[in-house]
């Protein structure tokens, strides 16, 4: 268990995450969303204790992150933006080499996780070839499984996905998918199609303030709520709009098109009810065919823009 | 600690830098050896080791440069300190490497005095307490220069940085006898020191009150010693311009006065220098 508790870093007078407050459960994808600069990586970098918070507390697994530091580095495993490889190293020395620092012993311990993680992740017959050499796709790779080394709890990858070719893209998912089912995997992405596919639980960060959090279908009805309804119906533009402006709670209804007497127009209903069924009703009582009727629904990309747009008026209010 | 150790060792000699270093300590210990030792005669080896100091001014800064600024340009310094591995031990990790391949070729010197006790009687044990004084001297050399290297990105400003520092710790004894002619200069050195100090203070702790006040106690202190005991000020200058000539206790051990104040120096010059390391990696994170 993760718990992130009034996290605030400022760089001089820039303030890069600001009170930031939040827990993640034993396992599960866990998606950090934001734009870039939103603190994203700072507060990856925190966690993971590269670098201290100016104030506010990290637990791991319930150990303070700067007070009890090895005991909670021990419980994650870290695949930084760009991946921490010695070019110089081939493949198996540099994993070797991690796994002594993640206190795995003795040596055939050793020989055993690092052969277990490269099987995992799909780094077979490469142990002897250097890094310096490698591709970027396998590079990250080779950072992916350093940080499965030590069989940490938590998993925390930046942006795992960048710079790698569709099919690696789908390659890593589908591990990231595979891991979350024994372990915290949390992973910071811009992509949004990423995190709707395999995050289980979306945390969407903005101007370093926690916005919105929820599974992506939930953050994506959140929007859906106030029931957009887009409709064309045939009639005099008199005889459709006060057909619809006579349905309860339906309001702000704009026409969008005129043309050979079919009116197309949207509508929002305030309370947030699906109000089809009575708009096409009401219609139907004025005269007024139905020729098209449908809510609309809002992507996660949507809930994104929004929300992230959002955030600095809400800031400048506060 | 250990894994560091291996790592960092290793690393110098998949490179060019652990041969190079190796190459050059060797040719010139070889050369001073066989000039000195073979040709002219002489039993004296710890005459050769002390002709050689000048070397390490080139040598160690090339094994010191890449230590953290290498690490921190490629950013692989992420996965230390975000390992549970603590600063204190990735510092000693580093440094141990960098000592192990500074002694590499020195253990052709261990062989040296040996040679030589073929042809006549050597002292061995003003010979190894020599070559101990070497690799202690190495170390603080290596120390200095992987605190600087842990203030850049850049191993070539590492490299030049630590040459140039130890290059005024080389020469510090001559410039030393530039400094002993009066008490108003020591006083104006002191003083310049105290404003740079409390300067640094008020930067620190972002605030001009407490950087005020160091300089107003400072100078106070400073003021009444030059005032009631000037000499005072001299001697304390004096001691700290001879505490900066690293190359000097050296020629003390040459000279066959192997002294635990000696051993004493160097080690702590190695510990304050690793010390500040630490502190300067401590204090990256949380900036």
């Amino acid at each position: 268990m993760l718990e992130v508790q009034h996290l605030v870093k400022r760089y001089g007078s820039k303030t890069a995450v600001e009170d930031l407050t939040f827990t993640i459960q034993d396992t599960g994808v866990y998606g950090l969303l934001g734009p870039n600069g939103a603190g994203k990586s700072t507060t990856m970098n925190i966690v993971t204790g590269y670098i201290s918070a100016t104030s506010g507390t990290v637990l791991v697994q319930g150990q303070d992150i700067v007070a009890q530091a090895a005991a909670a580095k021990r419980c994650i495993g870290y695949l930084p933006e760009q991946p921490p490889l010695y070019p110089d190293m081939t493949v198996e020395e540099y994993l070797r080499f991690a796994a002594e620092l993640k206190g795995v012993r003795p040596k055939t311990a050793r020989c055993e996780a690092v052969q277990t993680v490269c099987d995992r992740v799909g780094l077979q017959g490469t142990g002897r070839r250097l890094i310096g050499n490698l591709s970027k796709g396998y590079r990250q790779r080779v950072g992916i499984a350093a940080a499965l080394l030590g069989e940490p709890k938590i998993i925390i990858l930046d942006e795992p996905t960048v710079g790698l070719d569709p099919a690696q893209v789908l390659e890593v998912r589908s591990l990231i998918r595979e891991l979350g089912k024994n372990h915290t995997v949390i992973l910071s992405s811009h992509i949004l199609s990423e995190v709707q596919s395999i995050c289980d639980d979306v945390l969407i960060l903005a101007h370093g303030r926690l916005i919105a959090r929820g599974t992506p279908h939930e953050l994506a009805q959140r929007l859906t709520a106030k029931g957009s309804i887009s409709a064309t119906a045939q009639g005099s533009r008199e005889d459709v709009l006060r057909a619809a402006a006579g349905v309860a709670g339906l309001q702000n209804i704009t026409v969008t098109g005129q043309e050979n007497g079919e009116i197309s127009f949207t509508a929002e209903s305030a309370a947030g009810a699906d109000l089809r069924g009575a708009l096409s009703q009401a219609l139907a009582a004025a005269g007024c065919p139905v020729l098209r009727l449908s809510a609309q629904t809002a992507s996660l990309e949507d809930v994104f823009l929004q929300l992230t747009d959002a955030a600095p008026a809400k800031e400048e209010q506060l | 600690m250990t894994a560091i150790f291996k790592r960092e060792f290793r690393s110098y000699f998949t490179g060019m830098v652990g041969y190079a270093v190796a190459a050059v300590s060797l040719f010139f210990l070889g050369l001073y050896f066989t000039n000195r030792n073979l040709l002219y005669q002489s039993s004296d080896f710890a005459g050769v080791l002390y002709t050689t100091t000048l070397i390490l001014l080139f040598l160690l800064p090339a094994v010191s440069m890449r230590s953290f600024a290498e690490e921190r340009r490629a950013r692989t310094d992420q996965l230390l300190l975000t390992s549970p591995v603590s600063i204190p031990a990735i510092v000693a990790g580093k440094f141990l490497a960098q000592l192990a391949v500074f002694c590499v070729p020195l253990t052709a010197a261990a062989v040296m005095p040996l040679i030589l006790t073929a042809f006549g009687k050597v002292s061995l044990i003003s010979a190894y307490a020599a070559l101990l004084g070497y690799i202690l001297l190495g170390g603080a050399c290596l120390a200095v220069g992987t605190f600087i290297s842990c203030l850049t990105e850049n191993q070539i400003v590492a490299y030049l940085a630590s040459f140039v520092v130890l290059l005024i710790a080389y020469l510090m004894n001559g410039i030393k006898t530039m400094f002993t002619s009066g008490n108003i200069l020591a006083f104006v050195v002191f003083a310049l020191v105290l404003l740079a100090a409390s300067a640094a203070v008020g930067v620190v702790c972002k605030n001009i009150l407490a950087g005020g006040a160091v300089l107003v106690v400072g100078a106070a202190a400073l003021f009444a010693l030059f005032i009631l005991r000037p000499a005072w000020l001299l001697s304390a200058f004096d001691a700290v311009l001879t505490a900066l000539a690293l190359f000097a206790p050296y020629a003390e051990i040459i000279g066959g006065s192997f002294s635990l104040p000696v051993i004493l120096y160097y080690l702590s010059v190695i510990g304050v220098f690793l010390f500040f390391t630490g502190q300067t990696l401590e204090r990256r994170r949380w900036n």
